[in-house]
Parts: structure tokens; sequence; C-alpha cells
């Protein structure tokens, strides 16, 4: 992993472009919101609603049926607004996740808080400064839009149990050289998506993030698949970084304070500093996408007893817990047919210090194969998905499962 | 049995595939190209028969004459939003601003403002009207919305007159009147659509070899001009094949 992690940053110098939202909403081709207008502003209406039945290959002696059913991935509703005096504005809300919330009092999914963004833009400058919630300029497999392929969700790599995708703060962006260069740079609340549970820790530090992106020979979309069967190869490479030190005072600690916020593994956030970088890639050509991204974090708990260290000594662990890996995807748009064809591989370990239960290490390591179709009707607009996973390496002690397969087959409607 | 069943509507989704309609008839590919430095996001553009200019709008809401080779000759100072669609009729450039859903009247002769006009498009933000050309045929202006495809028909005051839904392609980023036909380009098509410009049906379509192209124009001897918006370049073309 580590050699992967080497050659794969030093393969990206700085890097990359794309436009200045990471709106699902605004470089939607062929979604059909609804746009209100008057003299100098614009307000749009949107949304999306899908479904999915899912069923589970539950492993021997595994008796609950509880994925084994229908159930409502999306229910979303954006409000996207522009001014004439160059403001957008943006809401966006998933009204299954706030009525979840509701309904658990915030416990079955606290890092789906229902808000997907919430946020003020000026793009009057040449540098692009952006104040709310949103997407974290982090991670490709995080800002590109998961509704756009055939997966129903992310990869675990990027999906939100090591690294927050969403935070209240500030970030600049400065477009470059025809869009080819994108530059991001931000500080936020470091709390993620539990910052609507908690607000601001009692640190009061910011998480720094940054991101720089090259794109070649022009501009890109956070797009993975090649809806417009490129007649030209186009890709794009980018390193990204994160950083916070959320040291709790006089004794604190994350995880009884905010015991949402650490995550599956404890290590979305910790008490102490933590650090996260990586890169990635995407090309595109007449139909054909590769998509690969590697994210590390290291990680430094304030206190030698931390659990993240699994009881080991300083000379062993060296005071720091290391997690991460990478997630290599192909895709195939066969436009004739309407059809997308997508195959997805990730291994990362959520914690290189874990222990099994017979005592040896590097316990953590988890694997996974996606399988996925997509029938467009209309384009990611009025889509049939199918979902295929399995783990080809389980983490018995990180992530004990229960069945050694899963599909999930659905419809989506982007409007 | 649950497994059964949902092969089967696997199965049975794969069969209800079908071949997209419209295939390109012809192959058609640049001469030349480059690029176009001083205009950012280029999103439309036109010939000017009187000159042997071109008009070229910009996603930053700006205006440019530009020679043949594209170097810029004089820009207008009322600025826009969102520019996508440019046009000349007798001695005045109309430009189609998207966002707003505006259409500006510029004189030709010193690129000052004349007049605007509301338009109305209920579809997202930017899937509005990137593209405006004249239609000699019926006497009457067509913005056709980008996606989903609908050619409108507006009066010398933009008044709406007709409308026809275009399913030929995903998008369409430009139209443009050539020698007796209205002509489409779809830029995620990579495709130009010749239509009668009674029904809009297409007649011939062109694959071209321009990645997102969003501008359409033919000089006077019927060579296509394209540009290209992501790339910032200017594609030349030849005649169109069987034109």
């Amino acid at each position: 992993m580590k050699k992967l992690l080497l050659f794969t940053m030093a393969g990206i110098a700085l890097s990359t472009a794309s436009r200045a939202q990471f709106s699902e909403f605004q470089n939607n081709v062929g979604a059909t919101p609804f746009t209100l207008s008057s003299d100098n502003n614009t307000f749009q209406i949107g949304g999306r609603v899908s479904f999915y039945y899912e069923n589970r290959f539950l492993k021997a002696n595994q008796d609950n049926l509880s994925h084994n059913g229908f159930d409502v991935k999306d229910a979303d509703l954006d409000f996207l607004g522009k001014t004439a005096s160059k403001f957008t504005y943006e809401f966006h809300l998933s009204v299954i996740d706030l009525a979840t919330a509701a309904a658990t009092l915030n416990t079955a999914n606290p890092a789906n808080p229902g808000i997907k963004a919430g946020y003020l833009q000026y793009t009057g400058f040449p540098v692009y400064i952006k104040f709310g919630y949103d997407k974290l300029p982090f991670s490709q497999g995080s800002l590109s839009e998961v509704y756009g392929t055939p997966m129903w969700s992310h990869a675990n790599l990027y999906g939100g149990d090591l690294f927050s995708r969403r935070d209240i703060g500030l970030t600049l962006q400065a477009p470059l050289w025809k869009h080819r260069i994108n530059l991001y740079g931000g500080v936020y609340s470091g709390m993620g998506e539990n910052f609507f549970e908690y607000g601001n820790d009692a640190s009061g530090r910011f998480e720094y993030v940054g991101r720089a992106e090259f794109s070649y020979p022009g501009k890109m979309k956070y797009h993975v698949i090649d809806e417009e069967n490129s007649p030209i190869v186009q890709f794009r490479v980018a390193a990204n970084a994160r950083y916070e030190d959320k040291t709790q005072p006089n004794g604190g600690n994350v995880v009884t304070s905010y015991p949402d916020a650490p995550g599956a593994y404890g290590i979305r956030m910790i008490n102490g500093k933590r650090g996260v970088y990586g890169g990635d890639a995407v090309i595109l050509f007449k139909g054909i996408s590769a998509t690969f991204e590697t994210d590390m974090v290291r990680a430094q708990p304030a206190d030698a007893n931390d659990p993240l260290y699994y009881g080991t000594s300083t000379t062993v662990n060296g005071k720091y817990v290391k997690a991460g890996g990478y997630a290599a995807g192909l895709n195939y748009n066969w436009q004739q047919i309407r059809s997308v064809f997508s195959v997805m591989y990730e291994d990362f370990n959520a914690n290189d210090l874990a222990i099994n239960a017979t005592g040896a290490q590097s316990a953590g390591e988890q694997a996974w194969l996606y399988l996925g179709y997509a029938y467009k009707v209309n384009g990611f607009n009025s889509v049939f998905k199918f979902e295929y996973y399995r783990p080809t390496v389980e983490s018995a002690n990180l992530n004990p499962l229960k069945y050694y397969g899963q599909i999930r087959v659905g419809y989506q409607i982007v409007f | 049995m649950r497994t059964l069943l949902l092969i089967n509507l696997l199965i049975a989704s794969l069969f209800l595939s079908s071949w997209q309609k419209g295939k390109p008839h012809f192959k058609f590919k640049f001469e030349h190209s480059h690029s176009l430095k001083n205009i950012p996001e280029p999103s439309d553009i036109v010939y000017d028969k009187e000159t042997g200019h071109f008009f070229i709008v910009s996603d930053h809401g700006k205006l440019f004459e530009c020679d043949t080779s594209g170097n810029i000759i004089r820009k207008a100072q009322k600025e826009g939003m969102d520019f996508e669609g440019v046009e000349i009729k007798d001695s005045f450039v109309y430009v189609s601003d998207e966002s707003p859903r505006k259409i500006y009247k510029y004189r030709k002769s010193d690129l000052s403002l004349l007049r605007e006009f509301n338009v109305s498009w209920g579809g997202a933000i930017n899937k509005a009207f990137e593209s405006i050309t004249y239609n000699y045929s019926k006497n009457c202006f067509v913005l056709v919305s980008q996606a989903p495809c609908v050619v409108i028909e507006y009066n010398d005051d933009f008044k709406e007159i007709n409308r026809y839904r275009f399913h030929s392609a995903r998008d369409i980023s430009d139209a443009r009147w050539y020698n007796g036909y209205i002509y489409l380009l779809s830029a995620l098509d990579e495709t130009i659509f010749k239509c009668d410009p009674a029904t809009y049906d297409v007649i011939e379509s062109y694959k071209i070899n321009v990645f997102n192209p969003e501008g359409l124009a033919f000089d006077n001897n019927g060579n296509v001009t394209i540009t290209s918006d992501d790339l910032q370049k200017i594609y030349f073309f030849k005649n169109l094949p069987h034109n």
C-alpha cells in the first residue's frame, strides 16, 4: 500500500481542474428541473428520487433479513439560484435523511443529517469564494456524483467512514489556464456531517483542506462515466491533503463528547492530530473511463492509551495510526444500447494496528469488488441500475460481516 | 425465487434496450484548429457575410467581433451573465443570455445595446437557450433549448409563435440557418443535424470529431467553423459532404 501511494503521489505533481461547483444539480446534462427567472435572477428547483430492492446473500446460521427488501435511496430536493451580481446559492436537502433523523432522534444515521448543501458563493473575483456547508474539495470519489454511475453508493474508502465528505466553512477556488488547473483551499469546522448534531467542538481549532487539480486537454467536470463518448483522450490528476488538531481541552475526549463524530472505525475524527493525504485520476476516451484514487490517514491520538492504538507500545506504533487504501474502477458507456457497465475494486485498511483474535496485526484490511450495470432511459436522469458487491477480503475484527454478497436493483429519477 | 425474479428483470431490461435513433450518416472531420487564447469558454460563433468576420460569444457574458482566425477586433461594452448563442440579422447582432433568459439586440455598427427581450424556459438554469438563429423560410427567430431539446419559434419581438420537440439528439448547443436549411449542433452527441426548416425533421446528420462543440457557423462558401467551449478552440472544416 505504501508503494502504491508513493507511486501515485510521485506521478501526480500539481493538479487539476474542473468547474467551480460540486453541485450535483448544476452540471447535469438532461435533468429537467424547474427554473424561475426574474430580470437578473434565476432560481432552479430540482431533485432526485430513487429506490431499490436489495438482497443480501447471508452466511450460514444468519437469519436477519432486514437487508432483504425495498428501500428508498434518495428523496432529495435542491434549490439553486444565481444572481446577475455573480452570486450563486444552493440548498440541497435529503427528505429521507431528515425524516430518518427525526424519527430516530438522529441515532440511525448521524453522518447523514439530511442537509447536503447550503452555501453562498461569489464568482466575481479571479478567486471564487464560497461560504457555507457543502462537499469538501477532497477526493475525486467523494466529489463525483454516485447517481451518475451504475452504483448505488460510494466506495467505502471515500464514503465517509475514514474522513468526512461535507463540512461548514470557507472555500477558495482559483481556476487557472482555461480552467485546466484548479486550486482549492479551505478552512472548516472539522466536525464534518456531525456539525448539525454538535456544532463546533471544544478545541476551537479548524480543519484545513487543500486540493490541486490538472486536467487536459480542457476543463473537466466531476463525472466518471464518459457519456459524451469523448473523441479525444481527456484526463485529470489531482492531489489533496487535509489536517486538523482536535485535541480536546482540559482532558476532554472526542469519543465521549461527540460519540457519533469518530465514525464506524473511530478515525474520522480523533482526540488528537490527524492528517489525510491522497491523489486521484480519471481518464475518459470513446466511452471508456478509468478511475483511480488513494487516500491515507495518519492519526496521532493525544492519549497513549487511546483504543486506536490497540494497546501497542509507542515503540511499536510510533505514536501514530495509519488507515487508507485505494480504489480503482473501469467503466464502459455503450451509448447505442443506452447501457453503462462498471467494475470497481477497493482495498483499504481502517487501522494498521488492528489486532485479530490470534493477536496478529494488520487485521484491519478489507477488499471489495463491485459490479454495476445501468440502462439509461434518459441518461442517468431516468435510469435502471443494478449493482452487485461482495467482500474479497474481510476484516473480521473491524467489520465482521453477516453476508458474502449483496445485490441492489432499482430505478432513479433526477429532475 | 427472489433472485430469479431479479435476474428476469435484468434480462427484460436488456431486451428493452434499443439502438438509438438518428445515427449520423456521415463522418465529418476538421481540417485544422487553433486556440482562442483571449476568449474564455467560447460558446457560439456566427459568420458576418458583409465583413467576413466572426462574432463569438463567451460563457463569461461577452460578445466579440473577430477576424477569420479568431483574433479579437472589438468587444461589446454591455456584458451579460452567460452568453451562449449569437446570430446576425440585418444590421443587428442578437445574443442569447442563457441563465437569465434574455435576448440582447446590439447594433452591429458599434456594438451598442439597442434592446433587451425576456424569453421563458422553465427547465434547468444552464440547459436553456444555447442557440439562436433566424428561419428565413418562416420569417421567425428560432431558439432551441439545450435539454430537453425543444425548437421554439419567435416573432421579431420575441413573442412565442410555435414549438417543436426535437427527439434526435440528447442535447442541442447551437442552431444555424444556412442555404435554405436549419442546422442543429449537439455537443453531447458531437453531431450536426441538417433539418427541414418547416418541421425541423432531420434530413441528414454528420458526426464530427470535435469534443464539446458548442458553436456552428457557415462562411460564404459553405465552409463550416465550430467552437469548442471546454477546449477553448476553433475548428475549421470544409463543406458538409453531400451538402
